[in-house]
């Protein structure tokens, strides 16, 4: 089983967030890590070439930083990895990014195609959907088990409430995972210099020129503007004995939460 | 109930061969690691038919990325990196060169600006910069000779064969709270090096291990730390131009307390400032944290940061004994450097230069090793008769005594030092002597209720959210994370201690010299005197005060899990 993991580096989730002159993004001077859910998902692939053969290849976009993501994945364990390189994906959409995946993907046919469920910062959840109707394949969303079933595979869905729907589909596919479908694991030092001698590939924007000939420009969404939320609770305090008190709250949920 | 970090014992772990190890990717490591592969490479263009290996070089950084743990305020002194890179100053990340600059004394309400810079304090020549945008960029020219820097990985004890260093273990992955392993349980690797280069920075704990093993420190002056506390502003444009500096001596502390404060100028209006507070007070409520929120309320100081933004929050200790307590730097299988061994000028507030250089002649001694394949204290001990020849012993000979003049306060510290300039770093006698910073801490019932002279630097600051801030709030800008499912990193030999004497005696001072809410004491009605210690290991920066400065000297730092700690980017 040939396996693709799209992966993505995205500012430190716990980190101070700054925002750019223009408002429009986050600033360049932040700390990246992997985003969360295609840390699962590298996982998962790892597992599954564990389990039945095969190679796992690790893709991701955006600048010369994000090659961290490829070497930490290759030091847990991908056979290979391919950078689209250039400071113009960190600007792109999900069409114009599944577009430019699909380009190499096109290329170099896959089984298997995972991504994250979504992104932890633009938050799409589109990338991986846009990617298997680009490629005129079937896809299955928030998957949380992934096992062989004859010529292709069974899937477990999360769906809401508690709920799951299991699938059966064919190869190949791309399915986008949820975290916490498995334990990651740790790089390990052997791993980590091994990975110093794994190949990279790297792409331009250039030569994807043909799949995204207006670079960012070509987005179809666009970030108007991005702020850090406001505070707005007020608390108030009641005084009075707690007779009073008592009658005022009963008068303020009657007639200004209007609950009662 | 704490369950303390403790390594499975009896398990099989994984063996890696190496010949250099260099534990710690700050500025003394990076140093020594860059110029191994410099001379490596100087020799294998030199003599192609006995090529050596950088394959087997490795640099262990508990940090996630290089340069996350770094903190400094800093100023950099190029002298060291034009030895290792002459053209450094054209790509490394600089923010400004040093400009104007000025020394104030304060008083609660007023400044007197010093006529004349002291010596050491000119900083005239050399660069503002971030320490861990620096590092960063060391790193990446280690990276670019081929040396392999295993980010990520600590290392957690030394590996011994008799009296010889024969390597490093690195710590162990996926351990939860009740030290049983996870199911993505990883075990350290032992990695049997050749050479040991300790580079782990202040109070590193491998350093530790090796101090007292070999008790390396009984003829020389105990080290002494100071705790600095760091904020970085963005402040609205024209309060400070980039590259300028100024020094504070005097308020929030009085004359019993050594200590000062940093104020320099960085570019797009970034200010660093903080405060450094020798870890030798006496009242055990002194709080570190709070002495930096008081001084920037000097009206001063409030009138440069009004308007402006908190954005990153950091704490580390350093070394300020000097000369006089540098250990023995080399023996059988190992080196120390940096701030491992204390190469730090307390008088000029700066160690980068001689982290660097440290690390610069290590290299030379481990590389001529090398190539006699011989790693023994007689050939190591050559480092040793490097340092003493080089100008890192110039520099610190003369400041030899600076910091133990200080012992009885300010003004008698002012009388040595003058005295100090003028007989080449003399004084009184040719070594003043040094004792343990904690030693000085007074129990409380000698001390007044309300604190008196000190009082306002006593106990948790309340901050008011603009211009200061409480422990929380500052600790919420280091950008500090752990995996959370894993044992206490912060070994408590005797918690009895802690809850039937510690309270009593001296008011749980851990809770005040940490700068980042890891001690606690909770109400139990079941504890001796009512209150309990906990721990909140995740919120830890890695700054060691609590090994280094607990009355009792019962806790002991050990790495958590690689890739946890602070963030300081951009600090």
């Amino acid at each position: 089983m040939k396996i693709l993991v799209c992966m993505k580096q995205v500012p430190q989730k716990d980190a101070p967030l700054k925002l750019n002159a223009g408002g429009t993004w986050i600033r360049e001077d932040v700390s990246y890590e992997v985003n969360e859910p295609d840390a699962y998902a590298l996982e998962e692939a790892l597992r599954q070439k564990e389990k039945n053969g095969g190679e796992v290849i690790v893709i991701t976009a955006g600048p010369g930083r994000a090659q961290q993501v490829l070497r930490e994945a290759l030091a847990k364990g991908a056979d290979r990895a391919i950078h689209l390189e250039d400071d113009a994906f960190v600007g792109f959409d999900a069409l114009n990014m599944a577009r430019a995946l699909a380009a190499v993907i096109k290329a170099e046919p896959f089984d298997l195609i995972f991504t994250g469920l979504q992104s932890d910062d633009y938050g799409y959840a589109q990338t991986g959907v846009i990617l298997a109707e680009l490629l005129g394949i079937p896809h299955a969303t928030i998957v949380m088990q992934i096992e062989s079933s004859g010529d292709g595979i069974r899937v477990k869905r999360e769906l809401e409430a508690g709920y799951f729907q299991f699938v059966e589909m064919p190869l190949p596919a791309v399915l986008t995972i949820q975290s916490g479908i498995n334990k990651l694991r740790y790089a390990t030092l052997l791993g980590i210099k091994q990975a110093k001698n794994k190949p990279l590939r790297k792409i331009t924007l250039a030569e994807l020129q043909s799949a995204v000939p207006a670079g960012a420009a070509g987005n179809l969404q666009k970030i108007e503007r991005l702020y850090v939320p406001q505070k707005t609770k007020n608390t108030e305090f009641i005084q009075g004995t707690p007779a009073e008190a008592a009658r005022t709250i009963v008068e303020k949920l009657r007639n200004e939460v209007r609950v009662i | 109930m704490l369950i303390f970090r403790k390594p499975p014992q009896n398990i099989e772990r994984p063996q890696m061969p190496a010949d250099v190890v260099i534990v710690g990717g700050g500025p003394s490591g990076l140093a020594c690691a860059l110029r191994l592969a410099q001379l490596i490479d100087q020799h294998n263009a030199a003599h192609p038919d006995s090529l050596l290996s950088k394959e087997n070089i490795y640099v262990l950084e508990k940090a996630r990325e290089i340069g996350q743990h770094c903190l400094s305020g800093a100023i950099l002194d190029p002298r060291s990196m034009r030895e290792l890179l002459p053209e450094f100053e054209k790509e490394a990340p600089l923010d400004a060169p040093v400009g104007k600059e000025a020394v104030y004394f304060l008083t609660r309400k007023s400044k007197f600006k010093l006529p004349l810079t002291p010596p050491p304090l000119r900083d005239h020549g050399n660069h503002v910069i971030s320490l861990n945008r620096f590092v960063k960029w060391l790193g990446s020219k280690v990276e670019e000779t081929g040396v392999t820097i295993f980010t990520g990985f600590a290392g957690d004890e030394l590996l011994l064969d008799d009296n010889h260093v024969i390597g490093v273990r690195t710590d162990d992955k996926g351990i939860d709270k009740q030290n049983q392993p996870k199911s993505n349980f990883e075990s350290g690797y032992d990695l049997h090096s050749k050479i040991v280069i300790l580079a782990e920075g202040s109070r590193g704990s491998l350093a530790k291990q090796l101090i007292t093993k070999f008790n390396l420190a009984q003829n020389v002056n105990p080290q002494t730390y100071s705790q600095g506390i760091k904020e970085l502003w963005e402040v609205p444009s024209g309060r400070i131009a980039p590259g300028e500096v100024i020094y504070t001596m005097g308020w929030p502390l009085t004359s019993n307390e050594y200590g000062g404060a940093w104020i320099y100028g960085g570019k797009n209006n970034t200010v660093s400032l903080g405060f450094v507070t020798a870890l030798e007070y006496a009242d055990p409520r002194l709080d570190p944290q709070h002495v930096l929120q008081e001084f920037k309320r000097h009206p001063f100081v409030a009138k440069m940061l009004a308007g402006g933004k908190m954005v990153r929050y950091g704490a580390k200790s350093l070394p300020n004994g000097g000369w006089w307590s540098l250990p023995p730097l080399a023996g059988d299988g190992w080196l120390l450097i940096g701030d491992s061994a204390g190469f730090l000028n307390s008088a000029r507030l700066k160690g980068i230069h001689l982290a660097i250089k440290s690390g610069m002649l290590a290299a030379e001694t481990a590389f001529a090793a090398l190539q006699k394949d011989e790693f023994s204290a007689s050939t190591l001990s050559q480092f040793q008769r490097s340092v003493e020849s080089s100008w890192i012993k110039d520099e610190l000979w003369k400041v030899r005594n600076f910091h133990q003049g200080f012992e009885h306060g300010f003004w008698r510290g002012l009388f040595h030092a003058g005295l100090q300039q003028f007989t080449n770093g003399r004084g009184l006698r040719n070594r003043y002597s040094s004792a343990p910073g904690y030693k000085r801490m007074q129990p409380l019932v000698g001390l007044p209720p309300n604190g008196g002279d000190e009082a306002h630097l006593l106990g948790p600051a309340k901050g008011d959210g603009q211009l200061t801030f409480d422990k929380l709030t500052d600790l919420y800008h280091s950008g500090t994370k752990h995996e959370e499912d894993q044992p206490a990193h912060l070994i408590i030999h005797d918690t009895n201690i802690c809850e039937q004497r510690c309270i009593q005696e001296f008011g749980s001072p851990c809770r005040n010299f940490c700068p980042a809410n890891v001690y606690e004491m909770l109400d139990d009605p079941a504890a001796p005197h009512g209150k309990r210690i906990s721990l909140n290991p995740s919120n830890c920066v890695h700054c060691k005060a609590c090994d280094i400065h607990d009355p009792y000297q019962i806790i002991t730092w050990v790495p958590p899990e690689g890739g946890g700690g602070p963030n300081y980017e951009g600090m």
